[in-house]
């Protein structure tokens, strides 16, 4: 699992990489709060490379919610396969995104 | 606390020595020192001060010499106790046999108390070393024991008999189990009589696993039953069961909750899905359908949202099968998954099953197809077949 960050003031664009699993989302923990410092503005989780997302992976997408709605910011879920889309459907997190 | 030291020698000269050279530590309270003067009397002062650290021996003695004496501390079998040999210069044959034996380090006569100053210093490291690992150990024994005491427990609030308190015990079979991957789990069933004529049954998953997911687990489980006994629908139980976890939920936890209601009087089961996998129909007739669910979101997310709920009828024969995704995503050593395809055809080989067979087969098919891997999620099933 490879999580890369970007910013160019404006948004910032996290791309995840491979599986995210249970011991993936541990892994990814300190970059993630990193990540929720930006939830002020736009946050853009770039989803076309991940390959697969745990609970644990959904658990980290609603902190980043969580601190976006806290702060006034958003979250945007872009480029989802068709599998995360499933995920995200049956879990009721299609609602809860933007997804574009 | 002082370091315990054993100095063991049939000459006498190297006591005055060493408690004159040592002495400001000695008077520090930083080492303690211990005589004898043959291998017996060593042994006997060790049994009398079982905290000695450190044993510094001749190897020429008589009635027990220094090899014999390091062979018998080694039966004894204590890993922060060690040896430091003293022999005549150039006995090369003795040394290489103390140490092949287990000794700590050596030392020459004319003994160089510089240089013994610096062997116990390392050996007093390597002491303390040992303890503290010692000490985890036994911390982690503790856990074990904690975990293990925990399954009990999670297992134990789990229901096991189905016999519920209904008009028509007779007219429901049911049957579930929870395979937590590690000691305890995240996911959970439960099954209970709301009334004379209605029962009301739940699966879930936890997000996470081991010891957080578990008292999560614990929560929304009672929350559930507590709710659903007072018998409002199955969409409010979610709703209510939500507000509260949303304000319990530390580190954005979330449950995915399949939660329905089965009336005996009209055959009819209400339920209400929170973000869990859909179940299956097993109907009488042997097919297998997934039961088309709307997708609520999963509970302690977002608090204050409604959630809709939905009704299938059931006739005499037919099963609803609940799992977690432990089931479907349960992975071989080639991170194959079983899937849902292989689920359904293991569910349509099953037909006039009851719900015991139901939930045994396809636990044994898991660990069949798993093949040794090691279990990465719970497994869970709950059946319900009307009869």
């Amino acid at each position: 699992m490879e999580v890369k960050i970007t910013t160019d003031g404006k948004e910032t664009i996290a791309a995840f990489i491979g599986r995210l699993d249970t011991l993936a989302s541990q892994e990814i923990a300190p970059q993630m709060n990193e990540l929720a410092e930006a939830a002020g503005g736009t946050i853009i989780l770039d989803c076309s490379e991940l390959a697969y997302i745990s609970s644990s992976g959904l658990r980290i997408f609603l902190s980043l919610r969580k601190a976006a709605a806290e702060k006034g910011g958003k979250v945007i879920v872009r480029n989802i396969t068709n599998d995360i889309r499933n995920v995200f459907m049956m879990t009721g997190f299609l609602n809860l995104f933007e997804i574009q | 606390m002082a370091v315990k030291i054993l100095s063991v020698d049939d000459e006498t000269d190297l006591e005055l020595l060493l408690t004159q050279y040592f002495r400001r530590k000695i008077r520090n309270g930083e080492y303690e020192f211990f005589f004898a003067h043959n291998g017996l009397e060593a042994l006997q002062v060790l049994l009398k001060h079982p905290d000695i650290a450190i044993i510094l021996s001749d190897i020429n003695m008589p009635e027990m010499d220094g090899l014999t004496l390091l062979t018998k501390i080694n039966e004894m079998r204590i890993p922060s106790l060690k040896c430091i040999m003293v022999s005549a210069y150039g006995d090369m044959d003795n040394i290489r046999h103390a140490m092949n034996k287990g000794a700590f380090d050596f030392a020459t006569k004319p003994i160089d108390l510089d240089d013994l100053q610096l062997t116990i210093d390392k050996a007093v490291e390597q002491i303390e070393y040992i303890k503290s690992a010692q000490k985890e150990h036994a911390q982690l024994v503790d856990i074990q024991a904690d975990l293990s005491v925990a399954r009990e427990i999670q297992q134990a609030i789990l229901p096991r008999v189905f016999d519920l308190k209904i008009k028509d015990p007779g007219a429901v079979d049911s049957f579930a189990s929870m395979l937590a991957a590690k000691d305890v789990g995240g996911d959970f069933y439960d099954i209970f009589a709301i009334d004379d004529h209605r029962i009301g049954f739940t699966i879930a998953d936890v997000s996470g696993k081991g010891v957080p997911a578990a008292i999560f687990m614990a929560v929304s489980r009672t929350l559930i039953k507590a709710t659903g006994l007072q018998g409002v629908p199955s969409n409010e139980c979610m709703a209510t069961v939500n507000d509260i976890l949303c304000g319990e939920s530390v580190g954005s936890m979330f449950v995915t909750v399949f939660y329905g209601i089965y009336d005996l009087n009209t055959g009819v089961v209400s339920f209400t899905n929170a973000g869990h996998n859909p179940p299956y129909i097993l109907w009488a007739d042997g097919t297998v359908e997934q039961l088309k669910c709307s997708c609520n979101l999963v509970l302690g997310a977002v608090e204050g949202i409604p959630f809709t709920s939905e009704s299938l009828q059931l006739n005499s024969g037919d099963a609803l099968v609940m799992y977690t995704d432990g089931v479907t995503e349960a992975e071989n050593k080639n991170h194959d998954q079983f899937g849902e395809s292989r689920l359904e055809a293991e569910l349509a080989a099953l037909k006039g099953a009851d719900s015991k067979q139901i939930v045994n087969t396809i636990n044994a098919k898991v660990k069949e197809f798993i093949n040794g891997a090691p279990q990465s999620d719970d497994i869970t099933q709950l059946v319900i077949r009307i009869k």
